[in-house]
């Protein structure tokens, strides 16, 4: 059986997610310094996209792939 | 009562999904985190200034956590890599050939030292796959440290979560007040330390259990709750390290006692994986000793005790360090946070992860060189080291902020006021559930008396109790709390390849912290109302 790339499996998109959190604290520093809302807005999204990744792969997408299997 | 519900919402939330449906933190922590972020935009006046300020102060926070998880799981594959578990766990075998006291000693005792030099979750990290190699099944490899190193929250890690209750509480040191207030915390949290020593005895094998070991958390529990009592009146900084040195000491003796030398286990106890000894006894190295086996760990306790307690060695480590400056933020309803010019100074070299990563580091090199570690090996550990971190990562990173949003939202003072506000004098009964709401929502002892402490002593004040006993029931609260807090638990469902069993083990450990919270508050009230 042809072996999973490390990003494609769950603690691969967890370290993206993780990744994606430090941008955003980067992004916040960043936004906070310039007093810029924007930014901060933008960054709070990616945060949230982030922590959202597993609670919605792990309810939602592959319970549904495994209804449809 | 609307805002307090909605306070509690994202607590009650996160304990509904991990304890009811079995969630892991890594799916449950953002969940409450949205709730959180909501409620404190919506109902708090917060705006995105504030969120962004709470979430990065929180993100900072989580990382300097998150390299203490690398670190101890670094340390947990390089002994891993090197087969040095198997050694311990057979090594430790013919040292305490009573089982029930070789779980005492690896799961509470060692633990207790840990906690207090160390902390952070360190013990727990570290802990569980040593439980594990001594052939504890991984779901209770984590729940035996999590009661182990919870006594010394208060008083461990040098006195740094005492410290924080004396400063939030304005005590002054060498007062009576200061002395009684010690003294108080120090009389709850023996008793905690007794009821962890006797649970692991139960979980073991249950009223086998308990008369087996009797004898020996009685005497173990006189030297680590009584003595941390008589030296929290002398010195508190050392109050919890000096009495777990010598029960680390003491449970070796006791393991040549009559009582205890004999060979000793209950086969069916709950808690031993008895496939696991036989399974792995060939991969034992021949010619590593127990001694060698336990180099990183001796490394650790070595640099922690020297660079924590020689003070020009501290001062001067703890030179470099760096954090960053916030802004003060205001809600719309007006609770403030102060602007901060350096938030949570991460002090690298003196911080428990640089000990970790170095005594690993050293760890590894001396295993190499006897060729323990085969080529490659060095490698595997590290990789695997940060693998096993990223998950646990995005639900440390969760409470972390939640928390953070929570206190920053004023969230956090509604829920205290509320419950003091309702009950009146019947809230000194749930002074210590204060207290280790505190250290569930943040991860700490040391936050929750932050936290908390000023706030307890404002309502003792307003109800006319006795403020000293209070404090010390929000702190043993507040110790209490490190058994079932998230950010706790799962560095050792991270580090016992278990993660996303958090919700079976908070099950598990409330059962027991629940009703001795509740306990500790019905004696205070006792005492201090009746």
């Amino acid at each position: 059986m042809k072996e999973k790339s490390f990003f494609k499996t769950k603690e691969g998109g967890l370290t993206i997610a993780f990744l994606a959190i430090v941008a955003a604290f980067a992004m916040i520093m960043t936004g906070l310094y310039f007093s810029n809302d924007i930014l901060l807005a933008a960054a709070m999204l990616l945060v949230t996209a982030a922590m959202l990744y597993s609670p919605v792969k792990v309810y939602i997408f592959d319970r549904r792939r495994k209804n449809k299997e | 009562m609307f805002m307090w519900i909605m306070a509690f919402l994202p607590i009650v939330v996160l304990l509904v999904l991990m304890m009811k449906f079995k969630w892991g933190a890594t799916e449950a922590a953002p969940v409450g985190l949205m709730i959180t972020i909501f409620t404190g935009m919506t109902l708090f006046k917060a705006d995105v200034q504030l969120i962004a300020s709470e979430s990065a102060k929180g993100i900072w926070n989580a990382m300097i956590i998150l390299l203490i998880v690398w670190t101890a799981i670094l340390m947990y594959q390089v002994g891993d890599e090197a087969k040095a578990f198997q050694v311990i766990r057979n090594g430790m075998r013919k040292l305490l050939p009573n089982e029930l006291l070789l779980v005492l000693a690896m799961g509470w005792v060692f633990e207790s030292f840990l906690q207090g030099i160390t902390g952070f979750g360190v013990p727990v990290a570290v802990g569980a796959p040593l439980l594990i190699g001594i052939g504890v099944k991984p779901i209770w490899a984590v729940i035996i440290p999590l009661f182990g190193q919870s006594w010394g929250n208060t008083f461990g890690t040098l006195g740094a979560a005492w410290d924080s209750l004396a400063m939030s509480a304005n005590l002054v040191s060498g007062t009576e007040e200061y002395l009684t207030t010690a003294i108080w915390t120090a009389a709850f949290i023996w008793f905690w330390n007794a009821v962890s020593g006797f649970a692991v005895c139960w979980f073991y094998a249950k009223g086998k259990g308990l008369k087996k070991g009797f004898a020996a958390v009685m005497i173990l529990s006189l030297i680590q709750g009584g003595g941390e009592l008589v030296l929290s009146s002398i010195n508190t900084t050392i109050a919890c390290f000096v009495p777990s040195c010598i029960s680390l000491v003491v449970i070796l003796l006791l393991g040549k006692m009559k009582m205890y030398k004999e060979k000793w286990s209950i086969e069916e106890s709950p808690i031993m994986e008895r496939g696991f000894f036989e399974e792995s006894h060939a991969q034992e190295p021949d010619d590593m000793t127990l001694l060698q086996a336990f180099v990183p760990y001796i490394l650790l306790s070595l640099l922690t005790l020297v660079v924590l307690t020689v003070k020009p060695i501290n001062e001067f480590l703890s030179r470099i360090s760096f954090g960053f400056a916030f802004l003060e933020t205001r809600t719309g309803l007006g609770h403030v946070n102060p602007a901060s010019e350096c938030f949570s100074p991460l002090t690298l070299f003196t911080h428990a992860s640089m000990f970790l990563f170095v005594s690993a580091v050293i760890g590894l090199l001396y295993y190499k060189k006897h060729g323990w570690i085969k080529s490659g090996g060095a490698k595997r550990a590290f990789i695997k080291s940060v693998t096993m971190t990223m998950p646990s990562g995005i639900a440390v990173i969760g409470l972390v902020i939640m928390s953070k949003i929570m206190d920053g939202t004023g969230q956090t003072v509604v829920l205290a006021n509320g419950i003091a506000n309702v009950l009146g004098k019947f809230y000194v009964i749930l002074a210590p559930f204060v207290g280790l709401l505190g250290t569930f929502m943040t991860g700490s002892n040391m936050s929750s008396n932050i936290l908390f402490g000023g706030f307890q002593v404002t309502t003792a004040q307003l109800l006319d109790v006795n403020v000293s006993a209070v404090l010390g029931a929000q702190s043993a609260g507040g110790a209490i709390g490190s058994a079932v807090s998230p950010s706790k638990i799962i560095l050792g469902t991270t580090t016992a390849n278990i993660l996303g069993s958090e919700g079976e083990v908070l099950r598990k450990i409330i059962a027991i912290t629940a009703p001795v919270t509740i306990a500790i508050g019905a004696v205070l009230f006792v005492l201090v109302c009746i």
